[in-house]
């Protein structure tokens, strides 16, 4: 993303002395914002502005990974503040927290709980992300010897949550090959923690108690040389973590340097209801993390859910699977609606079939998520195709009759169609509100 | 898009006797009429008959006939400091608009803290005294200089209009394209700046004028104009701003988008 003539012009020497071949600083910017002109041909030019300059073609929010292989998550690298303008690129990670003040027997019963929040959703595998270890009892060689149980018994990338050196420190030493992520350095130890972080080569994060303090901090830090951050406003109250996370990513866009990073979000309230809640609010507004205490699948259900929602790509249709759907108790007589595979078009039919009480089967062809006139038009909705689909599914070994019911607005379809199946096709309404009526006067009248 | 109404000028045959005979009747029509028609500012102009040392109070008696009778607010049309003034001190509804500097450093010594003074929008002519320039590239130095000067002084970039300066078509065809270009370079100028037109002035003494001026208004808002001074009696004009929007997906559509529009 380019800059503007005026933001360029602010970083100038404002000398006018026409040795870049422009009569004034003025036209030298213009020439830089219209990509006609090179920057080196400015010799007064400060090595802050440059760098002011040249910082301004990297992406907003920073790119941060936390963990190795296959398990490893990538944050940040966000463009827009609200998901239909374009989309959200990286999910929120899950991350469940386990304490080094529980006993190893506790502790790997839990880790063995988070292990198992993997969820199937539509189709595809969804779970958490990262363990979070708290170093609650404040010892370091316990917090070492928990750190090193978790990580044997999961392949979850760790969040080292510790303010103390010494404790992340003795950590590391053990589990650093895994990039974990150091959380974090506050005002009090940043100079230290920095180091380790740099030294192990490990994602940081950087708290402020305010929004001030951490755009000072972060600062500090990068002068140090670390900028794989996460941030941290020190907010816990969800109003005004909503406040400071909105901040975050607004100023991160206006291209405030000091916030284009992933953000992390504690969720931590003892009412595991409210708990949820307020970390359904931190994943719809832009949190890159979310740690919450409860590894209670009722609990990590609705937020993956939420997740995976959010985070879909608006621009794309969403697809449901292309597969046999049973609505209601079905026999092998039940009726047979031919659909496709865009979600809306999917649940209209689907919620229709249901309200017509009669069970049926529905089959929603692969049109690339469009819908049945969209594909039709397209070319991915056609006899062949449906033909292809129903063979393939093997419709024939489900029901006793050979009948396939086809949306109205395809009408055309039903002879070719009949022909190439051998299935009798009928023609069923325009609307799929007109389902219910449809089978009380042609289905076994 | 928005909407300044042109019509309260004394170059127009009615307004210049309403002044003459202190009658407020017309100002009052025309105020209502363009409010009614979708107008989100009433330009304001004294005329170049009312001489120099009266035309603070005509400006004054004018923007106050337009404040009593509908509530937008003016955009006080003059090239005399203390015309624009008065009219910015008596405007009350919503935010006052300069109209306008140019890019000469005296005009904008005097002009840009005023808008800062006021909290006024302000208009700045991408030209100088050496005339209108005629290239899209000088048109955008010269609103880089304004921008500059407006920037060191705190005028919020949302708050500066803009104009490339369109000349009539029928004399000066050759500006059409680059005021187009103009455009868009002056929307990557600064973050936020906005650009407007004095719309009526590409068709002068031309044929099929409302033709020629929605025309060019819709060519431009594709380029990212934000503003026009325009004959806004012209439903066509309205209509085809209306569309325009939508097609640049600046409100969602619905079936009676034209009444919508009109409504704000």
């Amino acid at each position: 993303m380019g800059l503007t003539g005026l933001e360029i012009f602010k970083q100038l020497p404002k000398t006018n002395c026409k040795d870049c071949g422009h009569p004034t600083c003025l036209a030298f910017a213009m020439a830089l914002a219209s990509g006609k002109e090179s920057l080196d041909k400015c010799p007064h030019v400060s090595a802050a502005a440059r760098e002011a300059l040249d910082s301004a073609s990297a992406p907003p929010i920073a790119l941060v990974k936390i963990g190795v292989g296959e398990n490893a998550v990538e944050l940040g690298n966000e463009t827009v503040l609200f998901r239909h303008d374009k989309r959200f690129e990286h999910p929120t990670a899950i991350a469940i927290s386990v304490c080094d003040t529980m006993s190893a027997d506790e502790i790997t019963a839990k880790v063995a709980q988070i292990n198992k929040l993997v969820f199937d959703r539509v189709g595809q595998v969804h779970k958490v992300n990262l363990v979070a270890v708290g170093n609650c009892s404040g010892d370091a060689d316990k917090y070492a010897a928990a750190v090193k149980l978790v990580a044997e018994n999961t392949q979850f990338p760790l969040v080292l949550m510790s303010e103390n050196p010494a404790a992340v420190e003795k950590a590391l030493e053990l589990v650093a090959a895994q990039k974990p992520l150091v959380c974090g350095a506050n005002a009090g130890n940043y100079e230290a923690m920095t180091n380790l972080a740099k030294k192990y080569d490990v994602p940081m994060v950087v708290k402020g108690s305010n929004l001030d303090e951490l755009a000072d901090l972060v600062e500090k830090v990068v002068a140090l040389g670390h900028k794989q951050l996460i941030l941290d406003s020190g907010a816990r109250d969800v109003a005004k973590v909503l406040f400071d996370q909105t901040q975050i990513r607004r100023q991160a866009l206006k291209r405030f340097r000091a916030f284009g990073y992933p953000t992390i979000a504690f969720a931590q309230n003892d009412d595991p209801v409210q708990a949820v809640i307020e970390a359904g609010v931190y994943i719809a507004k832009y949190a890159a993390v979310v740690v919450i205490d409860s590894a209670d699948p009722a609990d990590v259900l609705p937020l993956i859910t939420l997740r995976l929602n959010i985070y879909t790509d608006p621009q794309k249709p969403i697809a449901v699977e292309c597969k046999i759907y049973e609505i209601g108790n079905v026999t092998p007589e039940s009726p047979v609606f031919i659909t496709t595979n865009f979600s809306l078009t999917y649940f209209c039919v689907a919620g229709d079939v249901e309200a017509s009480r009669v069970p049926g089967y529905i089959i929603p062809v692969d049109t690339d998520g469009i819908s049945v006139m969209t594909g039709w038009a397209a070319g991915k909705f056609t006899p062949e195709k449906i033909t292809e689909t129903i063979n393939s599914l093997g419709l024939a070994d489900k029901v006793s009759h050979r009948k396939l019911i086809i949306p109205g607005g395809v009408a055309v379809l039903s002879g070719k169609l009949q022909e190439l199946s051998g299935w009798e096709v009928l023609v069923g309404p325009r609307e799929s509100a007109g389902i219910p009526t449809f089978l009380k006067q042609r289905w076994n009248a | 898009m928005i909407l300044i109404g042109e019509r309260i000028n004394g170059m127009f045959k009615d307004i210049r006797e309403a002044i003459l005979n202190k009658d407020p009747e017309p100002v009052r029509h025309w105020a209502k009429r363009q409010y009614e028609a979708g107008a989100h500012y009433l330009d304001v102009n004294t005329g170049p008959t009312v001489e120099a040392k009266d035309q603070p109070k005509v400006m004054e008696w004018l923007v106050n006939i337009c404040n009593e009778t509908v509530p937008l607010p003016c955009c006080i049309d003059s090239t005399n400091p203390e015309a624009i003034e008065a009219g910015c001190a008596a405007n009350k509804h919503g935010k006052v608009m300069i109209n306008s500097t140019h890019a000469d450093q005296w005009k904008m010594d005097i002009y840009i803290p005023m808008a800062v003074k006021y909290n006024a929008a302000l208009i700045g002519l991408a030209m100088n005294e050496k005339g209108v320039p005629k290239s899209a590239a000088d048109r955008a130095a010269l609103a880089m200089e304004i921008v500059v000067n407006a920037d060191a002084h705190g005028l919020p970039m949302e708050d500066l209009y803009i104009d490339p300066l369109m000349l009539p078509v029928n004399v000066a065809q050759e500006h059409g394209l680059e005021v187009l270009e103009a455009i868009r370079q002056i929307k990557a100028l600064a973050p936020g700046v906005r650009t407007t037109l004095g719309l009526s002035n590409s068709s002068q003494r031309c044929t099929n004028r409302h033709l020629l001026n929605r025309t060019f208004l819709i060519m431009a808002m594709a380029c990212g104009l934000d503003s026009a001074i325009a004959d806004v009696d012209d439903p066509e004009l309205i209509n085809a701003v209306a569309a325009a929007n939508l097609f640049l997906n600046k409100e969602i559509y619905c079936d009676s988008f034209l009444k919508t529009f009109r409504q704000r």
